[in-house]
């Protein structure tokens, strides 16, 4: 048959019937979605506020916002997590779990077949399974309180949408603390009276002329303030390039106390002392114990603003447990030298010394007494309350230190019922478990169900959890031990995912549904953070991508199943909202801040509050701790505190001790099996787990593809590794690959992961499909893979990653593709 | 001007019918009305006609087989997994139906973001045929049920070289890529069936208009 | 004429604190014996010139009003005071009227005669208004402006798309159309303007050795007359009217303070931090002020806790009977204000000495004036676990 007399035989068939099926439409100018503004729109992120401009309706041209004088490369990568080929792009449910519910086989989750459902039928299946969840097990069987970071913006906040929409239904299990400050955050108020890890410090001006000495201990500011809680201006950048200079002039003397050499020590040129991983508590003991037998601490400071010396002092003389703190004592376990110890104890008590504490030192094992036992050192020193003195814990975080605009924020989307509103399930019985659980716990509660626990002075019992819900939050990044989640997770009957990227929480969910991104809505956000600079609009660049929506909507529309869109809502749009929440702010600020009409600011795209006025931390309380006492039981610096020695823990008594980990490098406990102590800090180059997808941008930073693991030359040399290469890093809990960046700035034994690397497990025999198995290898390197999940303490049972031994070695291997960054890969059946 | 009723021929509109089976193939998953009319008699005679050609022969029985088994929801649930499995979750693992995936000369495995170059371009062309996508469809432009659509239209509507040249360009030069792809990761067999099926209609669609 | 001064203080709490019942009753005897006939008093008090007879309007709102479109327009057609301040609806017109016999109290002492005054108190007047706006979902609006009447096209684009918005609701006008017919208030100047709006201001009369609250946390002083500050009395804190002289009252406050210092600080009770007043040095030190009893150890601290009770004076206003108001306005607080970056832990998952610490660790982020921050901290603290076994 001709061509001619096949074609035409095809149109005899009048099968036509295909055309009503057309992704064609005739073209309409200025359609819905069209999109021809090519102004430059303003919005923010947590790694700085910026402009952009479209072209064509898509997002063209990113530059920082005109106030950011120090904007960090990481808005290069927006585009790439806005059209990024994994967005979760239409609402998806694993087969199986559509097919059987509950009863579906839950050790499928990981890697398997996901089918396309509409929005109405997935939050109907989303209701239904609290439903089941809320009749069959009541309110403990929902954990929905595990939230984290989400994206900037205070009306579509990703966790206030998810916990009013599903607060709306029943309740459910909520945690307490979080991942990054848990057990510094549980402690200090002990001490000091406040977190001090979420306080506004003693303003950077104000350090900057009056400190002699600043000791950066386990901190690293010039890394870590290029993110911010709120949308970053990252003024703190200017405080440190003044840092800089004053280090060159020799007017102040930073000490980077850590194993590593920092990317702030680096900046700065400042010194670094080296102290052996986990044993930094020996160090400060090692400095009192100088102090006191050279009478350099502050007698009178300590007699009036604190309280329990005496009951510390017989510890640090080894009059009660027969072991001297002194520095030579100190120096066995820390690496430093009796010498050096007893230097600093000199610098530290001459002339004004601000101490900083970063947050790693806190998330191991024990986490609570390097903060503890600093604040003694602080105490000892006497300079808390003075300018440029004394001891902060978040120097380094959300441009604390730029000095606070005073000003009013504005408030956000309500996270909780309205008052009066009752949820559909009005169940609060718990069965006798706890309804709030310490965040780092969740894994423990869904493995050991009706287990206590002491944690902070209370018993908890774990709640017998079969359903989670995540929105904009991704657990199999920030908790520890995969291999552990994985059997957790078999046990869990429903868990619902809300994201922008397939994460590895989506891929282990059994319902994934599309958020769109920041850029992709309309918000209002404070600019500075902490600093509080002026407000933010945030203009949406696009429309939401696929199917995707934003959590209001996402949650109106689940509210409007539930029968309560008008309670959920309000009877308000998104515009509506925001005008709400700016004009609640306006007012807020009226006779002191000057704001136009909502109007004005929208078009303008900000309202800049200006600097405010520097200031001290605890000055007041210095000035008269009568009147303006701590928040501590005495009102005092609780150097024994009474009340965290009746709890009486084995691993949190009374005052600050040096205790041994279970597991610790250089010579520690474990070291002769895994001789490599695993730092897993916030990285460099990425918010947690945020904008690790956006492809271009991380090959700024992986190597062969991977995530950079640092390594100590000799190290390397001796494992025959060189810069480049692929590593398999491992220990019993697991085994991951990382790209080698060998560099001196990494001591011998200690390597280092940066938190946040997509975790893509392939299975053990190197193939795709294995992500559920137990013993996967990570085919990118998170660093999760390796770390320990266990308490920091019976005081604060907070993340403890830092407790981590490992060894590593030249990967031989076939090299596998990395699979973090793609939706889930289908076993074959 | 020339009227474009001139390229409304038989031949052509049987072409059109092919490459709009094609698109609706690959815009979306098998629903039941999709699967009535793909197993009328009318489409039967449709498949019979196009099986004339021993090039497609093969693979539009294996896509008759499959469609004879869907009998169930649950069949046609799996082939919904399939499709999702392929072309809705991601990126490495899965056969992204994007050209821009394709193009270009990115290495395998370096990502290319969505909405990119090639979703601008078929946009173009769109709106020079006064078309646009549906918005039912919140696709790139550059969605291969979007080529298949767009050159469909223009079946009847241009000249042979006209269409010769866009199909060779924007389709037939990664369509190759494409297939390979959609027949690695396939858990079924439907949807490599009809990649082969595509890339050989393709193929001989273009060796025909290129010697027309 | 103890059953008169019953009835008159009852009146004068916030209706949402009465029954409907009483609140008829009530009405209907205040309507006999201010005016003899309900009916016709209720009609003459429906006039504007009734309202500006007493409301020292001529120089404010009235005037404010007049600049207005809803003074004068195309169709000539005004709004009235009652139009907008009086609910339509009978039984809330009833409950408006119990309310508004607060207003001449406030007529009696002169509360907003001078401009100044005015001002001062125009923040915590139009919240209140804009409540009963909210509470009647702005009913009175609706009495003239009707969603279904309204003419889309001819509205810009903008309007149209809110104003649809807002009639597919039915939302209440007052949301976003605030200080339309009178100067919108400075809103950040005064004190807890929303607290007040919700608690008021205080009871009109103080009894003798009665039992009231801190609406506000509330200047002390020496003696009736002087305004030498001898410290701070903090917010919802239990104290005993003692003698009443002019705007001041002498007050008993009891509880117990830390022997340390000058043992200025008064706390609610042994070993809790929980803060009742602040005196200064002086104060402390002044013969008769502090009544000490007697003293324990407190376990958790080693600090030796005294017993004590001072009288000083401080200001007839912002002292309320009822605590349970001011608590319901912190826990609204606390839970809408403390969960904009996490979930707010239940108040019971600390107990009353742990929270200070908690509570001043994560209040950057949160816009709190003073008064409130107060509050909220002694909220949290009275609801902790140190009182509240029920969960933990």
């Amino acid at each position: 048959m001709n061509r001619r007399d096949f074609l035409k035989g095809l149109a005899a068939t009048s099968f036509v019937s295909l055309s009503s099926a057309s992704v064609l439409a005739p073209f309409k100018a200025l359609a819905a979605g069209t999109m021809t503004n090519d102004d430059w729109l303003t919005t923010g992120s947590h790694f700085g506020a910026f402009k952009m401009k479209r072209k064509n309706g898509v997002i063209d041209q990113v530059i920082p916002f005109d106030l950011d004088k120090y904007p960090t490369d990481m808005i290069n990568g927006v585009k790439g997590l806005v059209y990024n080929p994994s967005r979760v792009r239409y609402p998806m449910v694993r087969l199986d779990f559509l097919l059987k519910g509950h009863k579906s086989d839950t050790s499928q989750r990981g890697d398997f077949r996901f089918v396309r459902v509409t929005w109405d039928k997935a939050l109907n299946l989303f209701k239904d399974s609290l439903d089941e969840v809320q009749t069959k097990y009541g309110p403990s069987g929902l954990h929905a309180g595990q939230t984290g970071w989400r994206a900037t913006g205070q009306l579509h906040s990703s966790t206030s949408h998810m916990q009013r929409a599903v607060g709306m239904h029943g309740n459910f299990v909520k945690k307490i603390g979080d991942y990054s400050t848990g057990a510094g955050q549980t402690i200090l108020p002990y001490i000091l009276g406040s977190t001090e890890v979420y306080a506004q410090g003693t303003s950077w001006p104000l350090i900057l002329e009056q400190s002699n000495t600043i000791i950066l201990w386990s901190n690293d500011p010039y890394k870590n303030l290029q993110v911010g809680w709120n949308a970053e201006t990252h003024e703190s950048y200017g405080y440190l390039a003044q840092l800089k200079e004053k280090v060159k002039q020799g007017k102040i003397r930073v000490i980077s106390i850590d194993p590593v050499v920092t990317k702030t020590q680096k900046y700065l040129g400042c010194e670094q002392l080296y102290v052996n991983p986990q044993t930094d508590v020996a160090l400060m003991l090692g400095i009192a114990h100088e102090m006191v037998t050279q009478n350099l601490h502050d007698k009178k400071f300590i007699e009036g603003y604190s309280l329990g010396f005496e009951h510390f002092l017989p510890y640090l003389l080894g009059e009660s447990d027969g072991i001297v703190k002194t520095p030579e004592w100190a120096s066995k376990i820390t690496g430093v030298t009796p010498e050096i110890i007893r230097d600093l104890a000199k610098v530290m008590t001459k002339g004004r010394t601000q101490i900083m504490m970063g947050w790693c030192i806190q998330r191991q094992q024990h986490g609570e007494q390097p903060y503890w036992m600093a604040a003694v050192l602080a105490t000892m020193i006497g300079q808390i309350g003075l300018p440029g003195g004394g001891i902060s814990y978040g120097h380094h975080y959300s441009s604390i230190g730029v000095p606070s605009s005073g000003a009013a924020a504005p408030g956000a989307f309500p996270r909780n019922l309205d008052e009066g509103q009752k949820p559909l399930f009005d169940n609060n019985d718990f069965k006798g478990a706890s309804s709030t659980i310490p965040v780092a716990r969740w894994i423990d509660a869904i493995l050991e169900p009706g287990k206590t626990i002491d944690a902070n002075g209370t018993k908890v019992t774990y709640p017998d959890v079969k359903m989670m819900v995540f929105s904009g939050n991704n657990p199999w990044n920030h908790h520890q031990d995969r291999n552990k989640m994985k059997q957790a997770f078999k046990k869990l009957e429903c868990v619902v995912t809300i994201d922008i990227n397939w994460t590895a929480t989506c891929r282990f969910s059994d319902i994934v549904l599309p958020a769109c991104t920041t850029f992709e809505r309309n918000d209002i956000d404070v600019y500075g953070s902490y600093a509080n600079r002026g407000v933010l609009a945030m203009q949406k660049m696009v429309e939401p991508l696929f199917e995707s929506l934003s959590d209001f909507e996402i949650f109106t529309r689940f509210a409007k199943i539930m029968g309560k869109e008008q309670e959920y809502t309000r009877g308000m749009s998104e515009f509506d909202w925001l005008k709400k929440l700016y004009n609640e702010c306006k007012a807020d600020n009226a006779g002191k801040f000057d704001m136009p009409d909502f109007d004005t600011f929208w078009k303008d795209g900000y309202v800049h509050f200006g600097e405010g006025q520097p200031w001290t931390r605890h000055a007041d309380f210095r000035n008269d701790p009568e009147m303006a006492p701590l928040g501590t039981p005495s009102g005092l610096i609780e150097i024994f505190s009474r009340k965290i020695a009746q709890f009486n823990y084995d691993d949190c008594p009374g005052h600050p001790t040096w205790m041994e980990k279970s597991e610790r490098s250089h010579g520690g406990p474990g070291s002769d099996k895994y001789p490599v102590w695993m730092q897993s800090c916030h990285p460099d180059k990425r918010l947690h787990s945020q904008m690790c997808e956006s492809e271009e941008y991380r090959a700024t930073y992986t190597v062969k593809g991977r995530e950079p693991v640092y390594l100590n030359p000799t190290d390397a040399q001796q494992r025959g590794i060189k810069d480049g290469d692929i590593v398999r890093v491992f220990n019993d809990r697991g085994q991951l690959l990382a790209g080698a960046v060998v560099s001196d700035s990494f001591p011998r034994g200690v390597i280092r992961i940066h938190e946040g690397a997509w975790y893509g497990p392939i299975g053990k025999d190197g193939s795709k499909q294995g992500g559920n198995e137990i013993g996967a290898l990570c085919s990118y390197g998170d660093p999760n893979t390796l770390t320990q999940d266990i308490g920091t303490s019976k005081l604060a049972q907070a993340c403890a990653a830092y407790t981590c031994l490992v060894n590593f070695e030249k990967y031989q291997g076939k090299v596998p593709e990395v699979s973090s960054f793609s939706g889930p890969i289908e076993a074959k059946v | 001007m020339i009227d474009k009723q001139i390229y409304a021929t038989p031949m052509n509109q049987g072409r059109a019918m092919v490459y709009r089976l094609l698109s609706s193939l690959f815009a979306k998953e098998l629903d039941h009305q999709l699967l009535h009319e793909l197993t009328s008699s009318q489409a039967q005679a449709f498949f019979a006609q196009l099986a004339s050609d021993p090039l497609l022969a093969q693979d539009i029985a294996s896509l008759n087989s499959v469609l004879n088994t869907l009998n169930s929801d649950r069949a046609l649930l799996e082939l919904a997994a399939d499709y999702c499995g392929l072309f809705l979750v991601g990126t490495k693992h899965s056969a992204s139906p994007y050209a821009s995936l394709y193009l270009g000369d990115n290495d395998v495995g370096d990502e290319v973001l969505l909405f990119g170059e090639q979703h601008q371009q078929m946009k173009t062309f769109l709106q020079q045929s006064q078309l646009m996508v549906q918005s039912e469809f919140p696709e790139p432009a550059d969605h291969i049920a979007v080529i298949l659509a767009y050159i469909a239209h223009q079946a009847c509507c241009s000249d042979d070289k006209t269409q010769q040249a866009f199909i060779t360009q924007y389709l037939h030069a990664w369509l190759p890529r494409f297939t390979d792809k959609v027949v690695a990761v396939d858990s079924g067999n439907f949807y490599a069936a009809l990649a082969r099926l595509t890339q050989a209609w393709v193929t001989s669609d273009c060796d025909a208009l290129r010697a027309s | 004429m103890k059953w008169f001064i019953n009835t008159w203080r009852t009146l004068n709490q916030p209706a949402k604190y009465l029954t409907l019942g009483t609140i008829s009753l009530s009405a209907f005897l205040m309507g006999i014996i201010f005016w003899g006939g309900f009916n016709t008093a209720l009609e003459l008090t429906n006039t504007e010139e009734f309202c500006i007879s007493c409301h020292s309007m001529e120089s404010k709102p009235y005037q404010e009003l007049q600049q207005t479109v809803h003074w004068s327009n195309h169709s000539g057609v005004r709004a009235t005071c009652p139009d907008c301040h009086v609910p339509h609806n009978w039984s809330r017109k009833i409950g408006r009227k119990i309310e508004a016999s607060h207003d001449m109290w406030g007529w009696l002492m002169q509360t907003v005669n001078t401009e100044e005054k005015f001002e001062a108190k125009r923040l915590e007047m139009a919240s209140r208004e804009w409540k009963r706006f909210d509470r009647d979902n702005s009913l009175a609006c609706k009495n003239c402006h009707n969603y279904d009447s309204m003419k889309w096209e001819d509205m810009s684009k903008l309007a149209q798309k809110q104003m649809k918005r807002a009639a597919e609701t039915d939302q209440s006008c007052i949301d976003c159309h605030k200080g339309i017919a009178h100067k919108l208030p400075e809103m950040g100047t005064s004190r807890a303007p929303e607290l007040i709006a919700q608690v008021g201001a205080g009871e009109s009369s103080l009894e003798a050795n009665s039992s009231y609250f801190t609406a506000l946390t509330k200047p002390l002083y020496f003696n009736e007359k002087t305004d030498v500050e001898a410290g701070t009395l903090n917010i919802a804190t239990k104290v005993t009217v003692l003698e009443t002289k002019g705007n001041r009252v002498k007050i008993g406050i009891d509880g117990w303070r830390k022997k340390v210092g000058a043992g200025r600080v008064i706390y609610y009770d042994f070993g809790l931090n929980i803060l009742s007043a602040q005196l200064s040095k002086d104060a402390a030190l002044e013969e008769g002020v502090m009544e000490v009893f007697e003293q324990k150890e407190d376990p958790m601290t080693g600090l030796i806790w005294q017993r004590v009770e001072a009288k000083i004076w401080t200001d007839a206003d912002y002292l309320v009977k009822d605590l349970q108001p001011l608590w319901d306005y912190a826990r609204d607080t606390y839970t809408n204000s403390c969960s904009v970056c996490h979930t707010q832990p239940a108040e019971a998952h600390f107990d009353a000495n742990s929270w200070p610490g908690m509570f001043q660790g994560m209040i950057a982020f949160v816009n709190m004036d003073q008064d409130t921050q107060a509050l909220v901290q002694k909220y949290l603290q009275e609801h902790s676990s140190t009182f509240d076994k029920s969960a933990h």
